[in-house]
């Protein structure tokens, strides 16, 4: 058995974070994993992405094309952006916060609409969930948790091999000790919202 | 990010997950490494930076050195005095250190020293993907290769046992998805540094006239013959995989993981030899692996590195093996980062099999699906005052003058729409760039340089530019960090590796101690003036110099929240004639354009003013604290 996740965002948003996350849950579960990321230039507001592969066989840290089982977008231009790493298989859950790239204002082009958007990964998957994370995220405290929204999210699909509680104790070591209860309830708004839509 | 006090918990058998970075620093400990330097530099510096958070309490001695020869060196210094050192840097550091490498080479040393450079293929942050496996070559110092964070981690104690053994220095060549690949890594006892050693004199050995040097080539040469051997039998090279047919594979670190894997997604069965230990290869190990098979593939990242020296050992032990790789049959390329599809295609290509996956199609369907997507490179922070810098001298050169820059955030600013940034090759070129570009072309000429590239390489070059009477101006913009690769300290912070306060080293009275006549610090934020002070330098009959200082908007707005400062940020208001003047002239990412028009996104912004200042119609309201 072998678990693909791509984490796409823009630098800032914490991607990186939220990788982790699910790499200590599954160490904690006694799980092979490889966590990948990019640091440096490349996170200056730019286009970023993350993955996590969990399995016994999982050697490469990153999800070879078309094979994530599941892509969790941050952004959703971003999550377009990641569409290679998805196929019928992959579910798609992506964020509705739109950070729109200097090139657009710059040419004084519109942010493309959320239904152009979903429109075009469907040529990817069938299989797609818009997570309202800025909301659900001021909801929790501060629209800076968001990410853990998306990871509350991804943990209520139950396509993840780790389970919840290590999840949230993974959580509780890696976010500041002041932002702990605000982050788990970025958590908890996250995996309601997808029960519903599951 | 974990805290770091997890690398010093003293519970052999314990599984953590680590960035590769981590884990080497794990290593460190375990390693009873007792002095670390390091210049930082992406990938690689996290090294410094885990060992820097935890350095007092270990008790061992770190520090952040104002460049990677100066790193090496220091080092170089303390393993003649028989403590274990270590240097990490990225791999262009190595080229900025390999006057010392090479000569170090000869000399050797009493305690352990290992030198990780991070290779970058896919220049992810880098100037250039060169392969540092080379110096191991040019060098003749063993060299390491792990694939996971794992042996990364256990390489460092190879990688001493060795050096201590040959009494060589040892290179551990990473490359960034080692780096930065988080993975489960089981922790070995800790070791207790130790700091005390003991120069015992040996000038035919130490001291590199031409004299001993001749000699001490010899006793290089010798060693590299004991490396061999070493090689032969290293856990580090072993045959991985064994298969049932007539291909064997050969593969060395990040690049097996991909090689492994594209190995079972095409049901191939092939021998997989990995090596480890990639310098001195282990020629007899690999000349019984030609001779049992008769198609060899060579898988690796970067250059064809492997594959020439196999090519050299199949001459003596198989010449009639034939050997793919990047060479005289391109299977994959020799540019940029491999993956599991690159190998699987290189492997379908080579066995005539099927791909599993039809990754023509989606590319295809991929390619329609972006056509008109956006690009998202990266881009200079909301509130960074570089990009009031950039916005000063723009204003003050014009189209004519030449702008070369350097290494670091500011290297953003060659991007539109500042379009500052004419010639960038390596730490410190600016400012010897562009006493040529002068002569050649006699326009304004503006340098750019950071603070630490400052310190780190752009000496030399303003030294040279008031010897030889340049005409050119030097902006040095002074953020009060290395922002770049983390916010390290460096010589002008006042602050070390280890925590404790040093002397700040001041950029204007070190320019004045050159020799610089027009020396001037300003603070970006103010234009007018600003402007004024570098339009004065432009006149200047020589060398000039301008300190751009504002500290780094992420430090400042970090400050901010731990002090509960309040950030108010910019509006527009209805002045706005749309004139578009602020999203033509700065590229901020607070700023947006949303159905023509400009509003601020208030979670971005920064307060930093600049488009209140920029906007032709006073029309933007300037937030503050």
């Amino acid at each position: 058995m072998e678990f693909n996740v791509v984490l796409a965002g823009v630098g800032g948003q914490g991607t990186i974070l939220a990788a982790e996350i699910l790499g200590v849950a599954a160490v904690k579960d006694g799980l092979n994993v490889r966590v990948s990321e990019i640091h440096g230039m490349a996170q200056r507001g730019g286009a970023v992405t993350s993955s996590v592969r969990i399995g016994e066989n999982v050697l490469s840290p990153t999800v070879l094309d078309g094979q994530a089982d599941v892509l969790l977008g941050f952004e959703p231009l971003e999550t377009v952006r990641n569409l290679k790493s998805a196929s019928g298989k992959t579910l798609v859950i992506l964020s509705d916060e739109c950070i729109p790239p200097t090139e657009l204002s710059a040419k004084n082009v519109a942010y493309p609409a959320m239904d152009k958007i979903v429109e075009k990964i469907r040529r990817f998957s069938e299989k797609i969930t818009v997570v309202e994370t800025e909301r659900l995220a001021g909801e929790a405290g501060s629209i800076l948790t968001q990410n853990i929204v998306l990871i509350g999210a991804l943990a209520a699909t139950g396509k993840v091999p780790v389970r919840i509680e290590s999840l949230k104790e993974a959580l509780r070591e890696l976010v500041p000790a002041k932002h702990v209860e605000m982050n788990l309830k970025a958590f908890e708004l996250g995996y309601e919202y997808m029960k519903k839509k599951v | 990010m974990p805290d770091p006090n997890v690398l010093l918990k003293d519970n052999p058998n314990q599984r953590m997950l680590l960035l590769g970075n981590e884990a080497i620093a794990r290593g460190i400990l375990e390693a009873g490494i007792s002095i670390v330097t390091t210049y930082p530099g992406t990938p690689a510096s996290e090294i410094g930076d885990s060992i820097s958070a935890i350095a007092a309490k270990a008790g061992l001695y770190m520090e952040y050195s104002a460049n990677e020869l100066v790193a090496v060196e220091v080092a170089a210094g303390a393993a003649n005095c028989g403590v274990r050192a270590l240097t990490a840097m990225k791999h262009v550091g190595l080229n900025v250190a390999a006057d010392a490498l090479m000569t170090l080479a000869y000399v050797g040393v009493k305690g352990g020293y290992v030198i990780v450079t991070a290779d970058d293929p896919e220049c992810y942050s880098s100037q250039n993907e060169q392969d540092n496996r080379y110096y191991a070559l040019l060098s003749n110092l063993p060299c390491l290769e792990p694939s996971d964070p794992q042996e990364a981690k256990d390489m460092i104690h190879s990688a001493i046992e060795i050096s201590e053994k040959l009494e060589l220095p040892v290179i551990l060549r990473t490359t960034t998805r080692v780096n930065h690949t988080r993975g489960p890594v089981t922790y070995c006892n800790l070791a207790k540094p130790n700091l005390k050693g003991e120069l015992v004199r040996d000038a035919k050995r130490m001291v590199m006239v031409p004299a001993h040097a001749r000699l001490m080539h010899v006793k290089l040469l010798e060693k590299v013959d004991k490396a061999k051997e070493i090689s032969e039998n290293s856990p580090h090279n072993t045959l991985l995989r064994k298969g049932k047919t007539d291909t064997g594979v050969i593969s060395s670190g990040s690049a097996y993981n991909y090689a492994a894997e594209a190995v079972n997604l095409l049901n191939l069965g092939f021998d997989i030899l990995k090596l480890g230990m990639t310098h001195p290869l282990p020629e007899k190990l690999i000349g019984r692996f030609l001779n049992s098979h008769k198609r060899i593939i060579v898988v690796e990242e970067l250059e064809p590195y492997l594959e020439v020296q196999i090519k050299a050992i199949a001459k003596d032990y198989a010449p009639d093996v034939e050997i793919y790789g990047k060479m005289s049959k391109q299977c994959f390329p020799r540019k940029g980062e491999l993956s599991t599809r690159l190998v699987t295609e290189g492997l379908a290509e080579i066995t005539g099999r099927k791909l599993p996956i039809d990754f023509a199609k989606m590319d295809e369907t991929y390619a329609q699906m972006t056509k008109d997507l956006p690009a998202r490179p990266p881009i200079l922070c909301a509130g960074c005052p570089h990009r009031a810098s950039f916005y000063i001298i723009k204003r003050s050169g014009g189209e004519k003058a030449n702008y070369p820059t350097d290494i670091g955030c500011y290297a953003l600013g060659a991007a539109p729409p500042l379009n500052v940034g004419d010639l960038l090759i390596c730490m410190g070129s600016g400012v010897s760039t562009a006493q040529g570009m002068r002569i050649a072309t006699d326009a304004p000429t503006i340098a750019i340089i950071g603070d630490s590239t400052f310190f780190h390489a752009a000496l030399p070059g303003l030294v040279n530019a008031v010897y030889n009477n340049a005409r050119i101006t030097l902006a040095v913009l002074d953020n009060a960090t290395t922002a770049m690769t983390g916010h390290q300290p460096h010589p002008g912070t006042g602050l070390t590796g280890m925590g404790s306060p040093s002397e700040k080293i001041s950029i204007e009275k070190v320019a004045e101690g050159c020799g610089v006549k027009y020396v001037k610090v300003v603070d970006p934020f103010k234009i007018k003036e600003a402007t004024e002070v570098l339009k004065g330098a432009l006149r200047h009959n020589g060398p000039s110099l301008v300190v751009f200082r504002a500290t780094c908007t992420l430090l400042s707005i970090r400050e901010k929240k731990r002090k509960g400062v309040k950030i108010v940020p910019c509006e527009v208001s209805d002045k706005c004639s749309n004139c578009m003047a602020c999203i033509r002239l700065l590229g901020c990412p607070a700023l947006v354009v949303e159905k023509g028009h400009v509003r601020i996104n208030k979670t971005l912004c920064a307060a930093c003013g600049l488009c209140a200042s920029v906007c032709p119609y006073g029309a933007i309201d300037r937030g503050g604290l």
